[in-house]
């Protein structure tokens, strides 16, 4: 059993493995289009080169691979010399890379001119600029380098005298600006997805593990809910078809289920919004949700999201407990309690039932697949603010870090549920336990 | 095909499923002879409006009439649907079959990738395909064909590990045959029958799924009428004209219904005859 769960886990960290790497391949086709994307269509070559260059796009394949995944910091910190440090922005979302000092003082620089900069951030929070040239370091050709941490979270490279030009979105214009005193070569610093930090988002330069956070909860309540009425709902409806198997309340409820599941979820979710809250009014009509936290402040608006959810599900669990009913009631050992003389309930409740409802419980949780395709579609219909419509966005956008983020984020529960299924049947069926 | 149907009369469920197929097909088939209207033409003094004796069924928010572009999607829908299951067919097969065939190392390669693809939720596969390649037909017959290949490529392997050991095959390979001669004139031919019963299947699934992709927006490229993205586009006006997405809505349930539906009743009744 222990030599079970160990080998599934190893084939989990495998899978997962082959399909991060599989995402990253797949995102590799797109970098041209994601400076595209951000920088819009008039964006010039060297805007274009700048930008890449800032997010470490440029960089080969198996270095934003190993960035990504166990971080750049521990690198970049080699290369500076220095430790280096994140800290949040006080009253933001916002995080910085600070290197530190030995005294304990967060330092970062800048190039002015010839000059480099030191920032170094007191106690209180304010910045204090001096004159740190000391950083220099020359080679025999009379090149003088240094190594340090700009103020856009980057570790990078001066060269002294070079002072590249480059660009960068400027808060103030909201477009890019022309600057000079760039650095030689840029490594975005982040953790890495192992150590909860995925980068952050292109589109809004949030971390975004702080909003996939955010995210996961509300599509785990949106989720929680509906499960929570689709299971005992489908299961007693499909006892029931099957105990009148052939009879037309089976045929009713089968057909129902089989037009339910068969719908696909957004035509499902229309249908609702036109039915419930264009014609009947009896929901609110704006299913757009305003903020993140929009489903905690009016919980009505989770009523069509939840109810397109317990539509699409109910017909497929629904058809698997009839199925599973109906193969039980055929049973010898049903037969064999009918001849004895046992009343009807008690075969049903005492001898059946259990058994029938091993089958579609342990369906269920393999198909989970299904059930996030569903949700994705239904946070996309309603504007519900989850991961789906997280990473549908990121889709549309070409957030590159978000759609790695929040893919693997989904494979993992893919995955897991999956490994957990196959643990729970192992202990639910003896005969593949002591096989 | 007159077993088929007479299979088919047996159960009114499938005979009502199969009336609503044919009638899409007729449709899609005969689009330009029934349709008022040229899909993609706009009426810029008609637009949002809803059904009249001009435009049975309403127009859009750029005035282009929905019973036009209702009846072409029919079209495009089942043209990629059929074209997106013969691929994904070809690939499938060409898999189950050497894996199956040729046992080893290349099965449990080939079954590891194909497992870890079908770990995958397909929604996501769609999702990163349009991240990195965006829009247009081809990419949906890839993203159908990625999604579904793995389903077949395991039926396939497990009909040939079945079929490999006839004594037909042991004939053949004495013969000299080659491996592709094996698999393709001798085992393929014999394993044809529950084949061909999962692609009908997966038929209305393929449906599903355009018009779910259509909806994400990884459907045809504006302005092509495609149901689901007909619906994604109408979403926004839905307030003001809940016409533009009702009728693809229904279009496109009445036809994933129809063909699962007629499945699922000839699925019934043939169990029932064995």
């Amino acid at each position: 059993m222990a030599n079970f769960i160990v080998r599934r886990l190893l084939t989990m960290l495998l899978t997962m493995f082959i399909v991060s790497i599989f995402i990253f391949a797949l995102a590799e086709i797109a970098p041209g289009n994601v400076a595209r994307n951000i920088l819009g269509a008039f964006a010039t070559p060297e805007q274009e080169a700048s930008f890449r260059e800032q997010l470490g796009l440029n960089q080969p394949l198996h270095i934003r691979y190993i960035n990504w995944l166990v971080g750049s910091d521990w690198r970049a910190s080699r290369l500076i010399g220095m430790p280096l440090t994140r800290i949040k922005k006080p009253g933001t979302d916002f995080y910085q890379w600070w290197a530190v000092d030995e005294d304990g003082t967060l330092v970062r620089w800048k190039l002015e001119e010839e000059d480099l900069i030191a920032l170094r951030r007191q106690t209180d929070g304010t910045v204090e600029e001096s004159l740190d040239n000391d950083r220099w370091q020359t080679d025999e050709e009379g090149v003088s380098r240094a190594w340090g941490v700009d103020t856009h979270n980057h570790a990078v490279m001066w060269e002294k005298g070079s002072g590249e030009t480059y660009w960068m979105r400027a808060k103030a214009a909201g477009w890019w600006v022309e600057k000079s005193g760039g650095p030689r070569t840029y490594i975005p610093l982040q953790k890495g997805m192992l150590r909860g930090d995925p980068g952050q988002s292109v589109q809004t330069g949030r971390p975004v593990a702080d909003t996939l956070a955010r995210r996961i909860q509300n599509s785990a309540i949106l989720a929680g809910i509906a499960f929570a009425i689709v299971m005992p709902l489908a299961l007693v409806l499909g006892l029931i078809a099957g105990l009148n198997e052939g009879k037309p309340t089976d045929r009713i409820l089968s057909v129902a289920g089989l037009i339910t599941t068969s719908t696909p979820e957004f035509a499902t979710g229309i249908f609702l919004i036109l039915i419930l809250a264009s014609w009947l009014k009896l929901v609110p009509g704006a299913t757009v949700f305003g903020s993140e936290r929009a489903i905690f402040e009016n919980p009505k608006m989770l009523i069509l999201p939840v109810l397109t959810l317990t539509l699409i599900e109910l017909g497929y669990v629904l058809r698997i407990t009839r199925a599973s009913m109906v193969e039980v009631m055929r049973e010898p050992y049903i037969r064999t309690a009918f001849i004895k003389g046992l009343p009807y309930s008690r075969i049903v409740f005492k001898h059946a039932i259990r058994n029938a409802l091993m089958a579609p419980i342990t369906v269920i949780m393999l198909h989970v697949n299904w059930l996030i395709g569903g949700i994705v579609v239904v946070e996309a219909i309603f504007g519900f603010p989850g991961l789906g419509k997280y990473l549908y966005e990121s889709a549309l956008y070409k957030d590159i870090f978000a759609i790695e983020a929040g893919a693997m984020v989904m494979v993992f529960f893919a995955v897991g549920t999956q490994l957990v299924a196959d643990i729970v049947y192992t202990f639910l069926n003896p005969r593949i336990r002591y096989a | 095909m007159r077993d088929i149907f007479s299979l088919v009369s047996a159960s009114k469920v499938a005979l009502a499923a199969l009336a609503i197929v044919l009638f899409w097909i007729f449709v899609a088939i005969f689009a330009p002879v029934i349709s008022p209207y040229d899909p993609l033409e706009q009426d810029s003094t008609a637009v949002n409006q809803g059904p009249s004796a001009k435009h049975l069924l309403g127009t859009d928010d750029l005035g282009r009439d929905l019973l036009a572009r209702v009846i072409h999607g029919a079209r495009v829908i089942l043209v990629l649907a059929p074209v997106s299951v013969l691929c994904a067919l070809l690939v499938g097969t060409t898999l189950g079959l050497s894996a199956g065939y040729s046992g080893g190392m290349v099965d449990e390669v080939v079954m590891r990738i194909l497992d870890g693809i079908m770990a995958f939720p397909a929604i996501l596969l769609y999702l990163i395909i349009l991240f990195a390649v965006g829009a247009s037909a081809i990419n949906v017959v890839i993203a159908i064909t990625i999604a579904g290949a793995p389903g077949i490529a395991r039926l396939v392997r497990s009909l040939t590990l079945d079929i490999r050991t006839r004594e037909y095959i042991a004939a053949a390979e004495l013969r000299g045959e080659n491996p592709f001669y094996i698999m393709f004139v001798e085992i393929f031919p014999n394993a044809w029958g529950p084949i061909i019963v999962d692609a009908m299947l997966r038929v209305g699934y393929a449906v599903f799924a355009i018009g779910t992709l259509g909806f994400l927006g990884l459907g045809l490229p504006p302005p092509a009428p495609d149901w689901g993205s007909m619906v994604a586009r109408g979403r926004t006006y839905i307030w003001i004209n809940p016409w533009a997405v009702l009728w693809p809505s229904l279009a496109i349930s009445s036809l994933v219904v129809g063909l699962n539906l007629f499945a699922d009743g000839l699925r019934e009744e043939v169990t029932r005859y064995q």
